[in-house]
């Protein structure tokens, strides 16, 4: 068997099955043994739902799941032995050093004395711990304690390992660090499941990702394959004086009319316009802009945000929709179901 | 096979108590557990019996009593609920052991802080007030059995779906004060009337105060063998809800 993970027809109502809310709705996939897979998706799309059901920390509604040949409702145990979990929030214990988290989670593991010492020595130097190893958590940043919620997660040398926003809010060393162990973790074999939604995350790191909307997949593919449908939703954002922003219709054509924009749309007191090749449309904007007595105060282009891509991939032409108020794609919103992060 | 089977046994008696330990350290000198496990039945004590005709043999055996049962019942409502909130309770639900061996080791941790701090309430007893037991055996039968009704009691508070041990506490402390009060503690079993004395019955700690009789006062109304049985049953009972709440709150996902 090559898959690490089966998952058939998964899903997950919270409240009455007939009239609950559906936070998973009906998704398959599968994940291969080595491969580093990302599950991404916008807030409140059934990532974390989908992953805790996965880590048999919630109870699916309906659907199979199969680890490692094991059917997840019936045979756990060997599971949650291969299996490693790092939640979004740093789950260490504050109140304990960072040699007893390691020590404890080890033990919980039942890995032998010799062999728990040994690796958390190993995984303190490597984690840039080693030297705090006797302060209390409690004294850690979040990147010592995210780094160290890491290390308990792996000290049982998990085949399978489940990692949530593993970078969110880290200083760019801390990040990279630790995108860096995932790949080192990859080396040696770990199946790595990275729920994120961070796409240049995953396009680092993965073989492939899928993208979950609303409770079902959208996609599953490599990052290139996906790359090539964001580069059809790059954009300029352009902000005009206040005076000229007073825009009407026309203006929605007029910017429309600019050559290789394929789509603008009015986003707050700016406009987004989007475009296969944004360093070709930046000069036309300023002409456009010029010739029409519009000041222009602020320029920048922008990557492709996840909404977009998944706009893009589900075939909805992005900018279809007028905006009134814009969407906050990159910001973290209200969750939508239970399954949400807390 | 069999190797295995009890290979797997060793291992979830392992886990219970590297997860007792771990809570120990944890949990116990927090200001919550301090507050409803060590200080609160010393309160109630005081408060109900200073200035009251009582022997001093007939205190200590109350104090005990008191103290295994409101220590051991507030470690559950308290410990898991903040464990779920820090999402380190997480972290016991996902490692490779039963439930059952989960919630055995919650159970000891309210069980082991409960027989310290009765240990606190006997040393006071045989050192200022130069009290002796008439039957240790039953005392410290009845310590570790009462501790382990009252703890898997709390258990089932805190096995309520929650994040917030504020909303498992006040739940939690209603009852314990119920029970106080329609137990035989502070007003004995043979001085209630009929109806009283049939509440009382349904109460774990009237039996756990009826041992506690036996062993300090060396005489109770109720035979010990039926104390130390219902104790032992209560605690197993109680270990059925939250196993139940459990597989709920994996429904609901808590």
């Amino acid at each position: 068997m090559n898959d690490a993970i089966r998952v058939n027809n998964l899903t997950k109502v919270f409240g009455p099955a007939d009239s609950g809310v559906v936070a998973v709705d009906h998704i398959s996939f599968d994940v291969r043994r080595g491969e580093v897979f990302g599950f991404l998706g916008p807030n409140g799309a059934g990532k974390t739902t989908t992953q805790r059901m996965l880590t048999t920390l919630l109870e699916p509604t309906e659907g199979s799941i199969i680890i490692h040949g094991h059917d997840l409702a019936r045979d756990a145990y060997p599971v949650k032995r291969q299996m490693g979990l790092v939640p979004e929030e740093s789950n260490v214990y504050t109140e304990l050093t960072a040699w007893e988290n390691l020590m404890f989670t080890g033990r919980l593991y039942r890995v032998s004395r010799a062999e728990r010492t040994e690796r958390a020595q190993h995984l303190l130097e490597t984690f840039g711990l080693w030297e705090k190893r006797d302060v209390k958590a409690e004294n850690y940043s979040k990147g010592m304690r995210r780094r160290l919620s890491i290390a308990m997660a792996i000290i049982h040398r998990p085949a399978l390992l489940f990692l949530d926003e593993p970078t969110p809010g880290l200083d760019v060393q801390s990040a990279r660090a630790i995108r860096d162990l995932i790949r080192q973790l990859n080396a040696e074999g770990t199946t790595i499941f990275l729920t994120t939604h961070q796409i240049e995350e995953a396009n680092q790191l993965c073989d492939r990702v899928a993208i979950i909307k609303q409770g079902r997949i959208a996609a599953v593919d490599t990052p290139e394959r996906l790359k090539a449908a964001f580069r059809r939703v790059q954009s300029v954002e352009v902000g005009l004086e206040p005076t000229a922003a007073q825009v009407s219709e026309n203006s929605r054509a007029s910017w429309a009319g600019v050559p290789g924009v394929t789509t603008a749309v009015k986003w707050g007191d700016k406009w987004r316009l989007y475009t296969e090749d944004p360093s070709v449309l930046l000069p036309q904007v300023l002409d456009h802009a010029r010739a029409n007595g519009l000041k222009v105060i602020s320029l920048s282009t922008l990557g492709p945000s996840l909404e977009d891509v998944f706009l893009e991939i589900t075939g909805q032409q992005v900018g279809a929709v007028r905006h009134e108020t814009p969407p906050q794609p990159r910001q973290r919103g209200m969750k939508g179901g239970m399954g949400g992060k807390r | 096979m069999k190797l295995r089977g009890l290979q797997r046994v060793g291992d979830e008696l392992a886990q219970a108590w590297i997860i007792v330990a771990k809570d120990i350290r944890v949990h116990y000198l927090r200001p919550g557990m301090i507050m409803f496990g060590f200080l609160m039945p010393f309160f109630m004590f005081f408060s109900f019996s200073v200035r009251r005709a009582m022997a001093a043999e007939q205190g200590v055996a109350r104090l005990l009593a008191l103290t295994t049962f409101f220590t051991a019942a507030a470690a559950g409502p308290f410990i898991i609920p903040l464990e779920r909130r820090l999402g380190t309770y997480d972290r016991l639900l996902a490692a490779p052991m039963s439930l059952l061996t989960l919630l055995l080791s919650k159970t000891a941790v309210g069980a082991v802080f409960a027989m310290a701090v009765s240990a606190v309430s006997l040393l006071v007893g045989l050192i200022v007030f130069r009290v002796t037991i008439a039957q240790p055996w039953l005392l410290a039968a009845g310590a570790v059995l009462s501790s382990f009704s009252f703890s898997a009691l709390g258990l089932i508070f805190g096995s309520i779906p929650t994040r917030n041990p504020g909303d498992v506490q006040m739940p939690s402390t209603l009852l314990r004060w119920g029970l106080l009060f329609i137990s035989g503690v502070f007003v004995p079993l043979a001085e209630m009337s009929t109806g009283a004395r049939l509440l009382a019955f349904v109460s774990p700690l009237t039996y756990a105060q009826d041992l506690m009789n036996h062993a300090v006062l060396g005489a109770a109304m109720l035979n010990p063998w039926l104390d130390l049985a219902v104790l032992l049953a209560s605690g197993i009972l109680c270990l059925l809800p939250p196993v139940w709440m459990h597989r709920r709150s994996r429904q609901l996902g808590y």
